[in-house]
């Protein structure tokens, strides 16, 4: 293993170090579910006012 | 315009082109040149997404869309913040961990030399023409609504673009990203502003809302199964995964942006961002095209917003006749929205369903005045192109805008023209340089200085072609579809050898290359014979390059196979 390889595999364990999240899974499940909740309320926009 | 405008569009334009060229004038390293500066932040590389996906072309035909069609487009982006998901969790370590300039090196990493090349030679036809594109749609359209020459627009948006590229690479880019982003942002809340305060008065956010509901222009998500039908919440999730991911995860124009920075973190951090916001960004774009509609029913709109063209030919009483019935066609439409607006108040609820049915039926009549005037101007000249949905947003910043403002919406045009172009020719260059020019001449990769050298002759080789492209070629009528549709006849195939190479470890680099060659094909093939939803084809193509390969690498002897 290089030492490039071994400093990259480090920055992959490397948490997102944002406010409230540990982890990388956490941080695309904040995003997925901000994406269905974006879905949710353009549907009920869409709903609203046609 | 006036001085004030000229002043503001120049004063930005040129500026933030001359602070990029000073600030990076001595980039020598390959590393600065190609993926910029390894102390970038991640808001950096977020706005630098950002800037390179967002075209001039978003800014004047998005509108437009929300104007014609209403604000179901946005579903397109649906797949967007999946796709962003996977590359960030799949794609990105990959990159970072071979420490590769382009993403087709990966592809030569993981199959062989031809597979590599074919990958960075579908970027190059479908990117290299793009780009022709991004500098001729906006080009086209303010050259016409202002009168300039269409060769001096697209010359001075090529050399103005080329001056930092070349100068500062990837590094260049990146900087002058983070200004654009913010002059298009300063505009568009302007625009916005203005527009909401030349409402009439009393009718107010959630009155035009309402209105523009009523006439179909808000039907933001749409759950039919129906194939034919362009954009649906399908469509946008599935065939816009595959477009986003293709994009994002296998065009180097995007891959220079974010395996630029110190770290993989900034990098995702820098997608999370666009994730997170492109959704609401388009949809707030659109609704401003919707809104715009409900404007126009409340002002004297033209019957045809391309109205340079619309002067050229329309000399006869016919067009008088038509120009009449539009303005006729126009007051209806008005006194029935006043109409439907008063029933509503009123809580009448058949009164109510009366109103609207006449405001939709004068709506519809309009419309049908404005198709007559489109027949109208092709049976003059079968040449004229007939959708001028891309001049609303441009029409309404002229005529409508206070002296400043205008010359700050111009300065959006340009920047967002200026941003994505630079993106491409950083890439294109890029690709060129490492993917076939050292694979032509091995031995010179290590003199560093002349691979920067060469760099920036491609990079300015394919600022060239671009604008060559952009002076000569005509283009379809509907500048963003073209590029969508563009893009999907290759992307699709581009994908499945990334995600071959990711996820089908057995498979070798002539079945995935045999594999790739006959889905494009296919998709092809399929394009000029099938009527169906383009984005569609993303997935297709992808579809068809995983199943062949694992087909052929099946079929095929162990040798040949791999």
């Amino acid at each position: 293993m290089t030492r490039a390889s071994r400093t990259d595999e480090r920055a992959e364990a490397e948490p997102p170090d944002l406010p409230g999240f540990r982890t990388w899974r956490g941080v695309y499940l904040f995003v997925f579910g901000w994406f269905v909740l974006v879905v949710v309320l353009l549907t009920v926009f869409t709903a609203t006012f046609s | 315009m006036n001085a004030a405008d000229w002043a503001v569009l120049l004063g930005t334009i040129v500026g933030i082109a001359a602070y990029g060229f000073w600030r990076t004038r001595h980039v020598r390293s390959l590393n600065t040149y190609m993926r910029g500066d390894a102390a970038i932040g991640w808001g950096t590389i977020g706005l630098s997404v950002m800037a390179t996906q967002a075209s001039a072309i978003t800014f004047l035909s998005i509108p437009g869309q929300g104007f014609e069609s209403g604000i179901g487009f946005v579903q397109n982006y649906f797949g967007l913040p999946l796709a962003l998901i996977i590359v960030c969790a799949v794609f990105l370590p990959m990159y970072r961990r071979l420490n590769v300039y382009t993403a087709y090196q990966f592809l030569g990493q993981r199959f062989d030399e031809k597979t590599r090349l074919l990958g960075a030679g579908l970027f190059l036809v479908q990117r290299g023409l793009a780009a022709g594109v991004t500098i001729y749609a906006p080009a086209i359209i303010i050259s016409t609504v202002l009168g300039w020459r269409l060769d001096l627009v697209v010359v001075f948006t090529g050399l103005l673009v080329l001056v930092y590229t070349v100068t500062g690479g990837s590094e260049a880019v990146a900087l002058t990203h983070r200004w654009h982003v913010a002059v298009i942002w300063a505009g568009m809340v302007t625009a916005m502003i203005v527009l909401l305060l030349r409402l009439p008065a009393g009718l107010g956010f959630m009155g035009a809302a309402h209105v523009a509901g009523a006439l179909g222009k808000l039907q933001a998500v749409d759950f039919s199964l129906d194939p034919s039908r362009r954009y649906t919440v399908w469509t946008g999730v599935f065939g816009g995964l595959f477009l986003s991911l293709s994009y994002f995860g296998t065009d180097q124009s995007q891959v220079q942006r974010y395996i630029a920075g110190p770290s993989l973190r900034a990098g995702r951090l820098g997608l999370m961002f666009n994730a997170v916001l492109k959704i609401p960004m388009q949809f707030v774009i659109l609704v401003l095209g919707a809104f715009l509609f409900v404007f126009y029913q409340f002002v004297p709109a033209p019957v045809f917003f391309n109205e340079a063209e619309w002067r050229r030919h329309a000399q006869d009483g016919r067009f008088r006749a038509i120009e009449a019935e539009h303005a006729s066609a126009v007051a209806q439409s008005q006194s029935a929205i006043r109409g439907w607006l008063e029933a509503r108040a009123s809580d009448d609820t058949a009164r109510e369903a009366s109103a609207r049915a006449a405001m939709v039926a004068a709506s519809q009549h309009s419309r049908a005045v404005r198709a007559e005037a489109k027949a109208a101007l092709a049976a003059a000249d079968p040449r004229t192109k007939t959708k001028d949905s891309d001049y609303v947003f441009i029409t309404f910043i002229l005529t409508q805008l206070p002296h400043g403002a205008v010359g700050l919406l111009l300065a959006v045009m340009f920047s967002a023209a200026l941003s994505s172009t630079a993106s491409e020719l950083a890439a294109l260059g890029t690709t060129t340089t490492i993917d076939v020019w050292r694979h032509l001449r091995p031995l010179i990769a290590a003199d560093e200085a002349r691979n920067v050298r060469v760099a920036r002759r491609f990079t300015a080789l394919w600022g060239a072609v671009a604008v060559t492209f952009a002076l000569f070629a005509g283009f379809a009528e509907n500048l963003i579809e073209a590029i969508n549709i563009l893009g999907s006849i290759f992307y699709g195939v581009v994908l499945g050898l990334f995600l071959v190479a990711f996820f089908l470890r057995h498979v070798g680099g002539t079945a995935v290359f045999l594999a790739a060659v006959a889905a494009e094909v296919l998709v092809v093939g399929m394009y000029f014979s099938l009527n169906i939803g383009y984005l569609w084809y993303n997935l297709i193509g992808c579809a068809a390059c995983i199943v062949l390969s694992l087909a052929l690498q099946a079929a095929l002897p162990p040798r040949r196979a791999g």
